[in-house]
């Protein structure tokens, strides 16, 4: 912009100089010739007297370079000339000036010379004998004036032209300078030209628009951050060509990568096989998904393609982790595999019994026997189902009613009732301790200790004792069953809680449990918010010790 | 043209990425199927062959049209130099997995006698491609140095190998094709491992401009 404001200045002082200087030099020159022209009268005037009184000798005496004097017959013959030889020279009647001298007194003319840079003036005069007197003078015709005053016009225009040039571009820096001097980004606080207000205005609008804009973005992008940022699912957001647009932290756990990620390939973070057909299929189908293990997880991945005006835009990995539900799924299996086994061991001794009988194999004394195993089978699956229907009942999480029970109470009640089977073993059975009331289901609570009791008895060697202890505290009630038996090693502690699982597999008919026992003993705890811990020491006995809050 | 070019080179990259991991999977394949002695696995094996052989030759006319059109420098024409050689050392991963896979087919139900150093070698093998095709993904010289230095611990256990199949063979002298079986399967490990280690001195090549000296 400075150059073109500089430019033009320049141009208009230059055109405006030519102009000028052809217009003085036009005048100048006019005036000049009017200025020669009158003074070449004046001489005339002035030589026609003198001739008049004088004669020739006047001519003759007068020695002019300046002014050609000639004098010429009425008849056009040359009496004199004051630069030529006057009898060499032909007659002048038909000269213009001449002829205007000798009709109306006065005559002149002007008559271009052969080399165009001169021309010559004439100016007659008719003397009173009818003579005619005329006084010429060679002049420079305007070119040559021009040509002349080259010199000092070169001069003066290379200093107009430098001085317009300095002015010029300061005009032109001075014109720019609040422009360049605008703050654009406070627009509505220039003090420049009146003329930029409206595009001042309009930018100022168009900021405004733009903030306002970039602060809904800004929100919703953050909206956007705080929901994927706070989600367990890994979310990855792909472009069309396969890049990362955004990835949520739990994402960026599951793949194990930093932050600097965004825009990368996909490829870079995730290339194994499954995943690469898996995004072929999502681009081509719209949907794909596999499963697939990730530090030591269980994931289910989904993928979608994100379609937007007919127009693939890219797709959305989804990963959820689904470990628990693997193994909930694995356990299902399992329990259902083994409650199939354990319900059919019983059947098949009842089953067995009853076809020996049928065959009459069996002597008639031997009966009762039979009969009474056939009882007992069939006694120990009604109590398999029993817990079963327990366990279920706790798995579902059904609502039972709540009240305040006293432990103390409880254990003694599982005291009379293994009364007899502690008996049978010679085992001291011991309740001690605090009152322990516990707002919570009564059943479950009583199977707590009996469970836990029946244990203690069943895995005791003869003579043992076990020891049953409810101490209160300030918001929770411990109960501790401790007994001098066998014990369970180490290896088995974690996992006597899980369904069916015994300790010595061979035994299991022998003792007469149904490997249900701590399972529900666990979900009963667990049911009133409670822990549970244990230690034992193989041979030399265990101790359980759960706590439950007083109120759930 | 420099925007179709930043283009075509993300797509070489692309397309290195993909054939480094059809090689690690083709190879990870091969020492799962010797460990388990899945012959179906080993199949699946051999049928990939030829997938990473055209991989193969797609990237290297992509390479050539590169170099051909863009006339690249500096780091792109590292990259491109680097990938022109990477992608031999993967095919010969992708050829010796499958050479692998048909040896396990041939042995099918033959008792391996003592699979353990040759699955650890395997193991160690496998872990190198990864790593090599991690540091080309990740543009990680640290980690194409690990690969560098892993391939000696490859070597020792081709030695163990050796000691192993030397032992076997005077004890059942009978079955020296067995022997040289195991051989055959132990040295294209030390191969592989040998590949990888190229791969990973190209890596540093293209992001140093300093390729080691062997």
């Amino acid at each position: 912009m400075t150059s073109k404001i500089f430019k033009s200045i320049l141009s208009a002082v230059i055109a405006v100089l030519a102009a000028s200087l052809v217009i003085i030099t036009g005048v100048m020159y006019r005036y000049f010739g009017t200025v020669q022209e009158n003074q070449l009268k004046d001489e005339l005037s002035l030589a026609a007297i003198a001739t008049e009184q004088l004669g020739e000798s006047y001519l003759e005496n007068l020695k002019s370079n300046r002014y050609r004097l000639t004098w010429v017959a009425a008849d056009g013959s040359v009496i004199f000339d004051s630069h030529a030889d006057a009898t060499a020279m032909e007659n002048h009647a038909e000269r213009e000036e001449i002829k205007e001298a000798l009709a109306y007194g006065t005559g002149s003319s002007t008559r271009q010379s052969s080399t165009l840079t001169e021309q010559t003036i004439y100016e007659a005069t008719r003397l009173d004998d009818g003579s005619v007197l005329r006084i010429s003078v060679s002049r420079a015709t305007a070119l040559l004036l021009v040509l002349g005053m080259m010199q000092p016009i070169a001069i003066v225009i290379v200093i107009a032209i430098l001085l317009s040039a300095w002015l010029a571009q300061r005009m032109a820096k001075h014109v720019v300078d609040p422009l360049n001097k605008l703050n654009l980004d406070k627009p509505m606080e220039n003090d420049a030209y009146e003329e930029l207000s409206p595009l001042l205005r309009r930018i100022h609008a168009q900021q405004m628009e733009i903030k306002n804009q970039m602060r809904i973005l800004k929100h919703k992008q953050d909206e956007f951050e705080q929901i994927t940022g706070n989600m367990k699912e890994a979310l990855v957001l792909l472009d069309s060509a396969g890049k990362i647009f955004s990835i949520n932290p739990a994402a960026k756990a599951l793949f194990n990568i930093g932050d600097a990620y965004i825009g990368e390939d996909f490829l870079t973070v995730e290339r194994k096989q499954n995943m690469r057909l898996a995004l072929e299929q999502a681009k081509a189908q719209g949907h794909s998904d596999f499963r697939d293990k990730k530090n030591g997880k269980e994931y289910q991945f989904d993928l979608n393609r994100i379609d937007s005006d007919g127009k693939n835009q890219g797709v959305v990995i989804l990963a959820f982790d689904i470990t628990d539900r693997v193994n909930a799924e694995k356990h299902r299996r399992e329990f259902t595999a083994n409650v199939s086994h354990e319900l059919k061991t019983p059947l098949q001794s009842i089953i067995g019994s009853a076809e020996l009988m049928e065959n009459g194999i069996v002597k008639e004394e031997d009966v009762p026997g039979f009969v009474g195993r056939i009882r007992k089978e069939a006694s120990r699956l009604v109590m398999l189902i029993d817990d079963i229907i327990r366990l279920s009942q706790l798995d579902e999480g059904a609502d039972m009613p709540h009240e305040d029970v006293s432990m103390l109470a409880l254990a003694q009640e599982v005291r009379e009732t293994l009364a007899d089977a502690a008996k049978m073993k010679n085992i001291s059975l011991n309740v001690s301790g605090d009152d322990g009331v516990i707002n919570g289901v009564r059943r479950l609570l009583y199977e707590i200790i009996y469970n836990l009791c029946d244990n203690a008895i069943k895995y005791n060697n003869p003579d043992g004792s076990v020891e049953v202890s409810i101490m209160e505290d300030e918001g929770t009630v411990r109960l501790s069953v401790q007994d001098n038996g066998v014990g369970i090693a180490p290896e088995h502690q974690e996992k006597i809680f899980e369904r069916f699982y015994r300790v010595d597999k061979s035994h299991s008919k022998q003792s007469g449990g149904t490997g249900l026992g701590l399972s529900i003993v666990k979900h009963a705890v667990q049911y009133h918010h409670g822990k549970i811990d244990i230690s034992s020491e193989f041979g030399k006995g265990t101790l359980f010790l759960i706590e439950i809050p007083k109120d759930k | 043209m420099r925007n179709r070019f930043d283009e075509q080179l993300f797509e070489l990259n692309r397309e290195i990425i993909e054939m480094g991991a059809m090689c690690e999977e083709a190879i990870a394949s091969a020492a799962k199927a010797l460990s388990t002695g899945d012959t179906e696995l080993a199949a699946r094996v051999r049928e990939n062959g030829s997938a990473i052989d055209q991989m193969e030759r797609d990237i290297e006319s992509r390479c050539m049209k590169l170099l051909l059109h863009q006339q690249p420098v500096a780091r792109d024409l590292r990259l491109i130099s680097a990938a022109l050689k990477m992608i031999t050392d993967m095919e010969r991963i992708g050829d010796q997995a499958e050479d692998i896979a048909e040896i396990i087919e041939f042995l099918k139900d033959r008792k391996t006698v003592n699979v353990s150093v040759i699955e650890d070698m395997a193991r160690e093998a496998v872990q190198m491609v990864t790593d090599s095709i991690d540091a080309f993904v990740k543009k990680d010289v640290a980690l194409a140095n690990k690969v560098l230095a892993h391939d000696d611990v490859v070597d020792t256990y081709f030695k163990k190998m050796k000691c192993d199949i030397i032992k076997l063979i005077s004890e059942i002298p009978d079955d020296g094709e067995f022997a040289l079986d195991l051989l055959m399967i132990s040295k294209y490990f030390e191969r592989i491992g040998d590949h990888a280690t190229n791969i990973a001195e190209w890596v540093i090549y293209s992001v140093t401009g300093i390729h080691k000296e062997a």
